[in-house]
């Protein structure tokens, strides 16, 4: 096994330890569990492709996150026909006839009932809001770095995830 | 009572993100303001909430086997190139900086009038600064994150600094101001 093997070696599982992180992202960005899928596979290669470019100094999960956020919003963006999000469908809690999403373990982990009001509580919120919090929650990112992966003032976060976290606590009953 | 500090503060506080002394300082508000009081609560519930999600959520197996052979099949499409130019390409700011650091000590090398060997402490500094430079690129050569350089303000000061001044929070900045001198009851 040559050094650069190695290397890649490396690189694939470094990435591949992210995927289930970055598919819960992405399904809760999309909507959509085969789009989030192929958006997770994507986004890995993509990191991959680009692993070159990526400076030690940097925050891995941020670089990687915001591979993730982007290829999301190329998916919406390319998609405008249909609604934004199709959650009614394909929301993790949904059930779908779908061969390729039969019995699959996240059916009952995405969907359980614990989850479900958190889930619906998520799809009632503005995209850009629940995109700061599902940056916080799979991406474990602070405010600080969310702001660098979105683009926008560190003020604006705080002020979506303000907005964000109060809805969720009026819609989530208390346990 | 103290002017009440803006929701967004609220959200690192909640969130755990402040440093010790700002955070000290919206402690202190909340034990005489009910308002800010509720207002945390209900981020903690919301952070609460979120925590039900299953964070790391399990993938069909089939979904990770094409994931490792599109992988793979990537890897062997990558272009050859010799490991030393993609090192520099990657670690090439290290280098440089080493280079400076090099240049800089031979810089200060006494003239040759000066007698041939550094005076004892120079020469033990000028050891030291080379080490570090080789311990910097052998953490990059393993792929270890090297440690950056640290604030200037232990604690997150100037971190914090600026947030407060982005948010332009007046009464909360002159607390935090208050608390950094000391001039705190």
């Amino acid at each position: 096994m040559t050094l650069r093997d190695k290397d890649s070696d490396a690189q694939e599982q470094r990435l591949v330890a992210y995927a289930p992180r970055v598919y819960g992202l992405l399904v809760r960005m999309v909507g959509n569990r085969d789009t989030a899928e192929d958006l997770t596979q994507e986004t890995l290669l993509r990191a991959f492709r680009a692993f070159e470019t990526y400076r030690p100094e940097g925050k891995f999960r941020a670089w990687l996150f915001r591979i993730a956020t982007n290829a999301a919003r190329d998916w919406l963006r390319r998609r405008p026909l249909e609604p934004a999000l199709g959650l009614d469908a394909d929301w993790p809690e949904a059930t779908s006839a779908s061969p390729r999403r039969q019995s699959r373990p996240e059916d009952r982990l995405l969907g359980g009932e614990r989850a479900s009001k958190v889930e619906a509580a998520l799809r009632r919120l503005p995209a850009p809001d629940r995109e700061v919090l599902l940056l916080r929650y799979y991406g474990g990112l602070a405010f600080n770095d969310i702001a660098k992966v979105t683009g926008e003032p560190l003020g604006t976060v705080l002020a979506r995830a303000h907005r964000a976290l109060k809805k969720m606590a009026e819609l989530v009953p208390e346990e | 009572m103290t002017r009440c500090p803006k929701q967004e503060m609220w959200v690192r506080y909640a969130a755990e993100e402040l440093a010790d002394r700002p955070r000290r300082a919206l402690a202190a508000h909340l034990e005489s303001c009910d308002a800010c009081r509720r207002e945390v609560r209900a981020l903690a519930r919301g952070l609460e909430a979120m925590e039900r999600l299953e964070r790391e959520p399990a993938l069909r197996p089939e979904m990770l086997e094409t994931l490792h052979r599109r992988l793979r099949v990537a890897a062997a499409n990558r272009p050859q190139r010799p490991r030393v130019i993609s090192l520099v390409a990657r670690y090439g700011w290290m280098a440089a900086a080493a280079s400076v650091l090099v240049a800089a000590l031979v810089l200060n090398l006494p003239k040759p009038t000066a007698p041939a060997v550094l005076p004892g402490n120079h020469q033990a500094e000028a050891i030291q600064e080379i080490a570090a430079a080789i311990e910097l690129l052998q953490l990059a050569e393993n792929g270890t994150t090297p440690p950056q350089p640290q604030n200037l303000f232990p604690g997150g000061r100037t971190n914090e600094l600026n947030l407060l001044l982005e948010l332009d929070d007046a009464g909360l900045l002159l607390d935090y101001l208050m608390s950094q001198d000391g001039l705190q009851g």
